[in-house]
C-alpha cells in the first residue's frame, strides 16, 4: 500500500514569546516547523502502515530550508522523503498549491491515499484537501478520525461532522485530512534519527512534475490579497492604571456601576 | 442567469443556522452587485416545504435540485452537481458556511472549476467595480486582509455566528425552482451509518460573562484560578490557542477561529494581547475588560475598560474582591 502524507512548513507559532525569566517580550526566530496538524496525518499514514503494510511518502512543499523538517518526519516513520520546491511555487493560494501538490502525487502514483492534516495553523483555510481531491479526480474525505480496511477493497473512515460522526465506505484512491488529537503521535525514533543523517530528499521542481506555469504561484492564485491592515478601535476607552489594589477596587466599582457583577 | 448564490446547508432540524446568516449577507450586497439572493439546495422531495419557507426570509430565488441520491451529504457527487449548476447558470458570487459540511465542499467545488475561494470571511464590501472584497484575518501575519478574486463565482466561506441572522419578513412568498434530475454522477462514498453526537453545548458560546486567559498568566497554576472567577461571577473559562496547546485548559475553552465564538455582556482577558486568531472569536461581547502589563496590547485597544497591570497580580486580587461582595462582606452592597 502506498501512502503519500502532505506535510506544511509553517513558521513557529507565537512570533512574540514572553520570556519566563524576565517576563519580558522576546522575539523568536521565524525556525520552521511541520505544521502541527500534519502530525496526526503522519501518524495516521504510519500506523496504517505498520498494520496493513506498504510504505508511507512525506510530500513537502517548500523552501529548501524545510529539508530538515521531512528529515524529522523520517524519525517520525515516514519511509520515503520528497520536497517540492521551485520559486514558482512562490505567493500561490490554495487553489495554486493543491494544484502542484496534485501535480507531484500524479507523480508519485499508484498510490492508495493521499493524507494530509485537516488545516494549517497559519492558513486556516482546510481548503487544500479538497481542493487536491478535485484535481486528482478522487474523492476527499475530510476530519477523519479513524480509517480501516473494510471488506473487499473497500475502507471505512469514521469523520466528523458538527452534531454527528459518519461512518463512511469508499474506494481508494482518496485524499483524506486527519481531525486534529485523534490519535498520539509517536516521538521520533533514535535508530531512524540516525538512519537519516545520510538520507537526502528527493527533489522536485515544478517542471519535473510537469506543472502548468500558467497555475503555478502568485500568477495562477485567483485570490488576490489586495491590502492589508490593522484593525483599529476607536470607542473611548477607560485605562486604569496604578497599584494593583487600586486598580481592582476602580474596575469593581465600575462593573457594579454598570450592573456587570 | 447570474446571481448571488449562498449554499442552504440543511439537517435533520431544517436549515443550518448559518443559511441565515448568509442570507443576510446577500440582502444587503446582492443589490449593490445587481443581483438576485438566491439559495441553492441539493436534497430529495423532502425539502420541498422548507425550500419554501426561505422565502420568507427575503430569498429572491431558491434553485432546489432534487434526487434521491441526494438524501445526504457526499463531498464528490455535491460538488460535481454544484460545480454543472455554475457552468450553467454563471452566478456571480457563492458563499458557504464555515461548517464541516461547507469547508469540504467549497474548496472542492473551487478545485473542480479552477476558482478562487477565500476561508472564514468575517466581513464584505462591494467596491466600485463591482467586486466582492473579502476580508478574513491573515493569521500568519496579525492583520486582516483584503481579497479578490479573479475567477468568477467569487466563492468565499463565511464563519459561523459572526453575521446577524435573517429575520423572517412579513410578507414575502415564492415557489422554489425545482431541478429534477434525471441522473447524478456515481459517488464513490457510501454512508454506512451515522452517531449522533450531543452537540457539547459549549457553557461558553451562551455564557454572560466569559473569563479568558492567555501566556500573559504565566503558569498553569495562575490561569487555573480563572475557574474560581468564572465560578464567582456564574460565567465560563475561554483560552487562548497557544494556552490550549501548552495544555492548561482543554481545546473546548478555546476562543477565536479554530475554536468557539462568544457574545458576553462582559468578557475579561487576562494576559492576553489579542492576536486576531483570538479575537475575531469574541468580538461581539458587550464590554470588554483586558489586564495586561503592556498598555498598547491590542486587546488593550480594543478594550472598553484597558486595566494596566500584571495579570498574575491582578486576578487573585479581583477573586478576592467580588468574593467579598458576594459573600455580602462589603457595605455598599
Amino acid at each position: 500500500m502506498n501512502l503519500i502524507v502532505c506535510l506544511k512548513p509553517v513558521p513557529e507559532p507565537g512570533t512574540v514569546k514572553v520570556d519566563p525569566e524576565t517576563h519580558t517580550l522576546k522575539r523568536a526566530s521565524s525556525e520552521l516547523i511541520i505544521n502541527p496538524p500534519d502530525r496526526f496525518a503522519l501518524e495516521m499514514a504510519v500506523e496504517l502502515k505498520e498494520r496493513y503494510g506498504g510504505k508511507v511518502t512525506a510530500l513537502m512543499m517548500g523552501p529548501p530550508n524545510a529539508v530538515p523538517l521531512l528529515k524529522e518526519a523520517y524519525a517520525l516513520g515516514a519511509d520515503e522523503l520528497v520536497l517540492l520546491s521551485d520559486r514558482a511555487f512562490a505567493g500561490s493560494d490554495t487553489l495554486a498549491t493543491s494544484y502542484a501538490l496534485a501535480k507531484a502525487i500524479q507523480k508519485l502514483s499508484p498510490f492508495d491515499l493521499v493524507l494530509m492534516g485537516k488545516a494549517s495553523i497559519d492558513g486556516e483555510t482546510a481548503q487544500v484537501g479538497p481542493e487536491t481531491g478535485a484535481w486528482l479526480g478522487i474523492p476527499s474525505i475530510t476530519q477523519v478520525k479513524t480509517l480501516v480496511r473494510g471488506e473487499n477493497d473497500a475502507w471505512v473512515a469514521r469523520r466528523i461532522f458538527e452534531d454527528f460522526e459518519e461512518e463512511v465506505e469508499f474506494s481508494p484512491p482518496a485524499v483524506i485530512t486527519v481531525e486534529p488529537e485523534t490519535n498520539d503521535p509517536r516521538p521520533p525514533s533514535l535508530k531512524r534519527l540516525l538512519a537519516v543523517r545520510n538520507l537526502e530528499p528527493q527533489v522536485l521542481s515544478a517542471r519535473q512534475v510537469d506543472c502548468d506555469p500558467t497555475k503555478t504561484g502568485l500568477s495562477g492564485s485567483p485570490t488576490q490579497v489586495l491590502d492589508v491592515f490593522t484593525p483599529t478601535y476607536e470607542g473611548k476607552r477607560e485605562v486604569l492604571s496604578g497599584e494593583p489594589e487600586e486598580v481592582v477596587e476602580k474596575l469593581v466599582s465600575i462593573l457594579r456601576e454598570r450592573g456587570l457583577i | 442567469m447570474g446571481g448571488f448564490w449562498i449554499y442552504g446547508e440543511w439537517g435533520e432540524n431544517g436549515f443550518h443556522p448559518v443559511v441565515y446568516e448568509l442570507i443576510s449577507v446577500a440582502r444587503r450586497l446582492a443589490p449593490k452587485l445587481a443581483e438576485k439572493v438566491t439559495v441553492v439546495v441539493l436534497g430529495t422531495d423532502d425539502l420541498r416545504e422548507a425550500a419554501r419557507e426561505l422565502f420568507r426570509y427575503g430569498v429572491e430565488k431558491v434553485l432546489l435540485f432534487i434526487h434521491p441520491e441526494l438524501s445526504y451529504f457526499r463531498d464528490d457527487l455535491y460538488a460535481e452537481i454544484l460545480a454543472a449548476a455554475i457552468k450553467e447558470r454563471d452566478p456571480s458570487v457563492f458563499l458557504f458556511g464555515a461548517t464541516a459540511e461547507g469547508q469540504a465542499l467549497a474548496p472542492r467545488v473551487a478545485g473542480l472549476l479552477g476558482l478562487g475561494l477565500t476561508a472564514h470571511c468575517i466581513a464584505f464590501e462591494v467596491d466600485d467595480e463591482a467586486r466582492l472584497i473579502q476580508i478574513r484575518p491573515s493569521f500568519g501575519e496579525n492583520v486582516m486582509a483584503k481579497i479578490v478574486s479573479k475567477t468568477r463565482p467569487q466563492m468565499a466561506t463565511v464563519r459561523p455566528g459572526v453575521f446577524p441572522k435573517a429575520e423572517p419578513q412579513a410578507s414575502g412568498e415564492g415557489e422554489p425552482e425545482e431541478i429534477r434530475l434525471s441522473e447524478v454522477p456515481k459517488s464513490v462514498l457510501r454512508r454506512r451509518a451515522v452517531y449522533p453526537v450531543p452537540r457539547k453545548e459549549s457553557p461558553l458560546s451562551e455564557a454572560k460573562v466569559v473569563v479568558a486567559g492567555g501566556r500573559g498568566l504565566l503558569t498553569k497554576e495562575n490561569f487555573e484560578k480563572l475557574h474560581e472567577l468564572a465560578k464567582l461571577l456564574s460565567g465560563a473559562v475561554g483560552a487562548t490557542r497557544p494556552v490550549c496547546h501548552l495544555g492548561w485548559i482543554s481545546e473546548e475553552h478555546m476562543i477565536g477561529v479554530s475554536g468557539e465564538t462568544v457574545a458576553p455582556r462582559l468578557y475579561i482577558g487576562f494576559g492576553i494581547s489579542g492576536a486576531l486568531q483570538h479575537t475575531v472569536g469574541m468580538e461581539g461581547s458587550e464590554v470588554v475588560v483586558a489586564v495586561n502589563t503592556d498598555p498598547e496590547a491590542t486587546l488593550m485597544q480594543r478594550a472598553d475598560i484597558a486595566v494596566v497591570g500584571d495579570a498574575t497580580r491582578i486576578l487573585p486580587l479581583l477573586i478576592r474582591r467580588i468574593r467579598e461582595i458576594k459573600e455580602g462582606r462589603d457595605g455598599a452592597s
